[in-house]
């Protein structure tokens, strides 16, 4: 499956800066130190509804994944599958990511993983997931 | 108590469209079809109505305004309900309460989606694509999550990697899907399929195979809740609603999360199961909401018909099949049969309990639960339903 192109949208801007630096910036909560998605809209432990923008180190561990499969067309070709995942970041939070340059076979729950940034030709830069090291 | 709800509620009348590729109607029209169909079904006029609940599909139709399409005159409930897959157990319990409270007397309660197109595939109905996508939630999508296949996948595998679930067992829970949808004339699909087609069907989202995914269907089903007194003098044998439940885990994103491993029925299996009297070895049959063979596996270790984790094992079993120790979906479920959401499970726990199944008929009737499930995992109902009067 092709990757889309990427447009702001005006709430999550700050993240979009940061993938443009190679950076992977999230959430966090300054009252009690939680971190969250980029799209989380306040923090659900304390209640504070402003959550400060921050950098995240980049490292993550596998949750879980799949691989996903176009529907063939007519000729039977199909596009290429993608593999798409949920990842823990090591501040705690979440990502539906999806994976660069992983070996189908060592997939496991667990699996060391590190951000990687990609500055396509045409919208944001955005990032993928990839073995660490 | 209320004068004539000292027996509790029932569901008196069942109406269903055509189901599966019917085009030309819009689901307002399905779902005043279907309110019809349920009003005589149960030998009722329109007239002796006096409450409606409305569910919708992915077209976002049907609404309130479908009182005004009947000519529903001098409602005393009228509302539109959305907790997804979970909503046709939501509208029972919330008719049943109503009845019981002596806010209604009579209440419709309908599903309608018309998301299937002449000339497009079943699947492109619940995919997003677009030229370009718009903020961090856009980026999901655009780096390959455009259907619900994908959530899913990432729950079944998850609960595959903690417990050793295979696809072969989810594949069992195919099979056996399949075989009751052969007895059931409704069914889309019929023709008896073994675990050597479940592993050649295509990859959908990787560990979900075509086989493992539901058919997505055109039309409407509605029901009718009334008091079992009344229901009793009614045209069809009254379906008594013994208990009802909901849980809404709100699975965080984050670590030690349990996605993909529980679900709502956690919580709202023992909550129904309490209200009804009865514990899981009571259950004479399931209705389970079967979006896709892992939603089944995974509902049913969390109601206690196995351990966590060993639902594979028993789906394995063949417990579940025509002539198995715990018949479910009994008419070919949404997998094999048709995907009115919640609408599904309930109309065919409706059929098995008034003993209309025909060849597809299960052997014992007397205890049946029916679940709903919305989102990914996100919300869950459960209804237990009975031919008996609750406590005879
Ligand atoms: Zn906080």
């Amino acid at each position: 499956m092709e990757i889309g192109v990427l447009r702001r949208d005006g709430r999550t801007d700050p993240f979009f800066d940061g993938t443009a630096r190679d950076r992977l910036v999230i959430r966090r909560c300054a009252a009690c130190d939680r971190w969250f998605a980029p799209d989380q809209a306040g923090c659900p432990e304390c209640g504070a509804g402003e959550l400060e923008w921050a950098e995240a180190a980049g490292t993550a561990t596998l949750v879980t994944w799949t691989v996903t499969h176009g529907r063939p067309a007519a000729d039977g070709t199909a596009p290429p599958p993608a593999f798409l995942a949920l990842v823990e970041l090591t501040e705690g939070p979440w990502l539906h990511a999806r994976l660069d340059g992983i070996d189908p076979a060592a997939l496991r729950e667990g699996l060391p993983l590190r951000a990687r940034f990609r500055h396509p030709g045409a919208g944001e830069s955005y990032v993928l997931f990839g073995p660490e090291g | 108590m209320t004068e004539g709800t000292g027996g509790g509620t029932a569901i008196a009348g069942l109406g269903m469209t055509e189901l599966g590729r019917v085009y030309g109607r819009s689901p307002r029209r399905l779902a005043a079809d279907a309110v019809r169909l349920a009003a005589a079904d149960a030998g009722l006029a329109l007239g002796d109505l006096d409450g409606l609940l409305v569910s919708h599909g992915m077209g976002g139709s049907p609404g309130i305004e479908l009182a005004d399409t009947l000519g529903l005159r001098d409602l005393r409930l009228l509302s539109q309900l959305n907790s997804f897959g979970a909503t046709a157990g939501a509208m029972v319990s919330y008719a049943a309460q109503s009845i019981l409270s002596g806010a209604a007397s009579t209440v419709a309660c309908v599903f309608a989606d018309a998301p299937l197109k002449p000339e497009r595939s079943a699947g492109s109905a619940y995919h997003r694509d677009a030229p370009e996508w718009y903020g961090f939630g856009g980026m999901t999508a655009a780096l390959g999550f455009r259907s619900v296949n994908a959530f899913y996948a990432l729950a079944a595998r998850r609960h595959m990697e903690r417990y050793g679930t295979t696809g072969d067992q989810l594949g069992a829970i195919a099979v056996a899907t399949r075989a009751w949808a052969a007895g059931n004339p409704r069914a889309q699909m019929r023709e008896p399929i073994t675990l050597d087609d479940h592993r050649a069907s295509r990859w959908v989202a990787e560990p979900l195979r075509l086989l493992d995914c539901c058919l997505v269907s055109n039309g409407a089903v509605a029901i009718i809740v009334t008091g079992a007194d009344r229901a009793r003098d009614l045209a069809r044998p009254p379906v008594h609603v013994w208990g009802w439940g909901q849980g809404h885990p709100g699975h965080r994103k984050e670590r030690g999360s349990d996605f993909g491993l529980t679900t709502g029925a956690l919580t709202s299996g023992p909550i129904a199961m309490k209200m009804a009297g009865v514990t899981p070895g009571d259950i004479s049959q399931c209705q389970l909401y079967d979006c896709y063979t892992y939603t089944v596996l995974v509902s049913l270790e969390d109601y206690g018909f196995c351990a966590k984790g060993e639902g594979g094992a028993f789906a394995a079993s063949g417990a579940l099949g025509p002539g198995g120790a715990l018949p479910t979906n009994t008419g070919g479920g949404q997998l094999s049969s048709y995907y009115m959401w919640g609408m599904t499970p309930l109309s065919e726990a409706v059929i098995q309990a008034r003993g209309d199944g025909g060849e597809r008929q299960a052997g014992r009737n007397d205890v049946i639960l029916v679940s709903g499930n919305g989102g990914i995992l996100d919300h869950h109902s459960t209804l237990i339903l009975s031919p008996h009067p609750k406590g005879a």
